[in-house]
């Protein structure tokens, strides 16, 4: 379970982060058709937009995965064992709960982009709306299900920390 | 009615933060939540927070981060920092505590290709510190150049805490990249000059070094350092150049870098596996702090709904306070903010707040930035939670080294941060002078 986890949540990381290249790619080629061909490559802008929001939420299960997510160990690091275990379940819970609320939130949005074929953008470059708002459900859905697996290893006393 | 349950939440975040909560989640959900208050209603509450997840980055400016983060990384892999320390130290010769001022002034070129810190601080660590204790530098004094001379990459564009911070005053990020050279070529004389006049003083912390640490080398690395060194000189000159000539936007300047730092990159060697690892750390990086600019910005919803940003200003009006004390108010409570949090999570939470509230006093917004971001970072140094100084801990090749010698080391240069920071506020035209230009 844990090392299904760990890599399926590894992979969307590598994809996502890659894809932070390809988009600079985009970007090099967009300005260099401009500058030397007087010939920008369209809709890059829509495609930077919209990437930037998949490549966050593609890259937030390993983020909780590993305990990238910033945070402050001044009072943590103070109290015992026992402390650092109440308040480590007490933040999973909460984690729980906002990315259930961001996962139950984007249902509608994105069923009703998906009914009417909402797009964004103008003119040469129009972008569909549903494939972002379904990578962020999907993501969202995921890293509820971490967090509860990580929260039972917690509660059942297999780890100690996030 | 609305602005109390808010007062009470904002209350409940700072503990919740305190009590290690990550900060992102806690800002969503107390925005969620304190709408839910006000409005009464679940469905408004959950509309806020994915409508906001999808709104919140989806903007070509957000580009930026992720783009620089990774040029940084791919540049810090690809070897060219080791060349830039050698170069810097060559070129310095015989001046007392050269290897330091070599650790600060490749700090500071280095920092003109990385967004972050910590990059420079993990990647120093690695190069300079065997070199200056190689050759007798004491401990602390060569860790302190290291943690401190780090910060640079915070102020000396391209930086992320700049970019966040232009982001949430809509101010131009180019213009405030520009409105940053100035001082962070400021800070870096007096760290450098400290340097020389603490090694010239006392010998002991900085033996003269009579060798020349390149007439050791093979021709064939003398090779590899001109093309580091000219590489990342050819980098900035591209991305900073680009942006304050007005040839790129800063998104597209950030995707050149990034072009340029593979180029580079390729051409010092760098493979596969190497590039690999780049990608995946600058993920690593940039994934928190666009979670956190989303979230962030959840709970500048909430701040704008109760109308709390005026209540909180008309609280500092209504103290009576003249306009330099407002300012040291607000110096003040990022200090302590700094002890306890990280920058970019300080700027997200105060500057919604403290920005106006410093416009009232006639501060220019450019110096302002300039200014609040020398505070921050000097929470980067201090003690319990100085960012640097875990860095260069966990990076530093020598287990002896203990948490304590950093901060006791770094601590100078947090004086002369805070120095650096009221020269801009003295002098703002040190921040705006190069806008003129723009």
């Amino acid at each position: 379970m844990e090392k299904g986890l760990t890599s399926l949540s590894r992979v969307l990381h590598i994809v996502s982060s890659a894809w932070v290249l390809i988009l600079a790619g985009l970007i090099f080629v967009d300005v260099m058709g401009r500058a030397l061909f007087n010939h920008p490559l369209l809709g890059t802008a829509e495609i930077v937009k919209n990437s930037i929001v998949a490549i966050t939420f593609l890259q937030i299960p390993l983020a909780i995965l590993i305990g990238a997510m910033l945070r402050t160990t001044i009072i943590l690091d103070a109290v015992g064992p026992l402390g650092r275990r109440i308040i480590e379940i007490c933040a999973t819970l909460l984690a729980i709960a906002f990315f259930t609320a961001l996962a139950i939130g984007s249902y509608e949005p994105l069923i009703g982009a998906w009914r009417i074929g909402e797009y964004e953008g103008e003119g040469a470059m129009r972008v569909a709306t549903y494939p972002v708002r379904a990578v962020i459900l999907v993501m969202a859905t995921l890293t509820a299900f971490i967090l509860f697996w990580q929260l039972y290893r917690l509660i059942t006393g297999k780890k100690h920390t996030i | 009615m609305g602005s109390e349950i808010i007062l009470i939440l904002l209350v409940a975040l700072f503990v919740m933060i305190l009590l290690g909560f990550h900060i992102g989640i806690v800002l969503g959900l107390i925005s969620g939540f304190g709408v839910y208050l006000i409005i009464g209603n679940a469905q408004a509450a959950l509309s806020i927070i994915s409508s906001t997840a999808y709104d919140a980055v989806r903007n070509q400016i957000f580009a930026v981060i992720p783009l620089f983060v990774l040029m940084g990384d791919i540049v810090a892999k690809s070897g060219a920092a080791t060349d830039l320390y050698r170069l810097c130290d060559r070129g310095l010769a015989r001046l007392p505590g050269r290897l330091s001022v070599a650790t600060v002034a490749g700090n500071a070129v280095f920092a003109a290709v990385t967004g972050v810190s910590v990059a420079s601080a993990a990647t120093f660590s690695r190069i300079a510190y065997p070199e200056m204790r190689k050759f007798g530098y004491d401990r602390r004094f060569a860790l302190g150049s290291i943690a401190g001379s780090a910060c640079l990459g915070m102020l000396i564009p391209p930086s992320i805490l700049l970019i966040v911070w232009g982001v949430l005053t809509e101010l131009s990020v180019g213009a405030l990249f520009v409105a940053g050279v100035l001082p962070g070529l400021v800070l870096t004389f007096v760290f450098a000059a400290y340097n020389v006049v603490k090694a010239s003083r006392n010998p002991d912390l900085a033996p003269r070094i009579e060798v020349d640490l390149s007439d050791m080398e093979t021709p064939q690395q003398r090779r590899s350092e001109k093309l580091g060194g000219l590489g990342i000189l050819a980098l900035i000159m591209l991305v900073i150049g680009g942006i304050w000539g007005g040839l790129f936007t800063p998104s597209e300047a950030a995707g050149i870098g990034v072009v340029g730092a593979l180029v580079l990159g390729l051409a010092k060697g760098m493979r596969g596996k190497e590039l690999m690892q780049a990608i995946y750390d600058a993920g690593k990086t940039t994934a928190p702090i666009l979670f956190l600019l989303i979230t962030a910005s959840m709970y500048s919803r909430l701040l704008a709904f109760g109308g709390i940003v005026s209540i909180i200003q008309d609280f500092f009006n209504g103290l009576g306070v003249g306009p330099a004390t407002l300012i040291l108010i607000i110096a003040i409570i990022w200090l302590l903010l700094g002890m306890v949090i990280d920058s970019v999570s300080i700027i997200l939470l105060t500057v919604p707040i403290f920005v106006p509230l410093a416009m009232q006093t006639g501060f220019d917004p450019f110096a302002f930035a300039i200014f609040g971001i020398l505070i921050i970072e000097a929470g980067l140094l201090t003690p319990p939670f100085g960012l640097l100084v875990y860095t260069v801990k966990g990076s530093v090749p020598d287990p002896d080294v203990t948490l304590g010698d950093i901060f006791v080391g770094s601590t100078p240069y947090l004086v002369m941060i805070l120095f650096v920071a009221s020269l801009i506020w003295l002098f703002p035209i040190l921040a705006t002078g190069l806008l003129v230009f723009m």
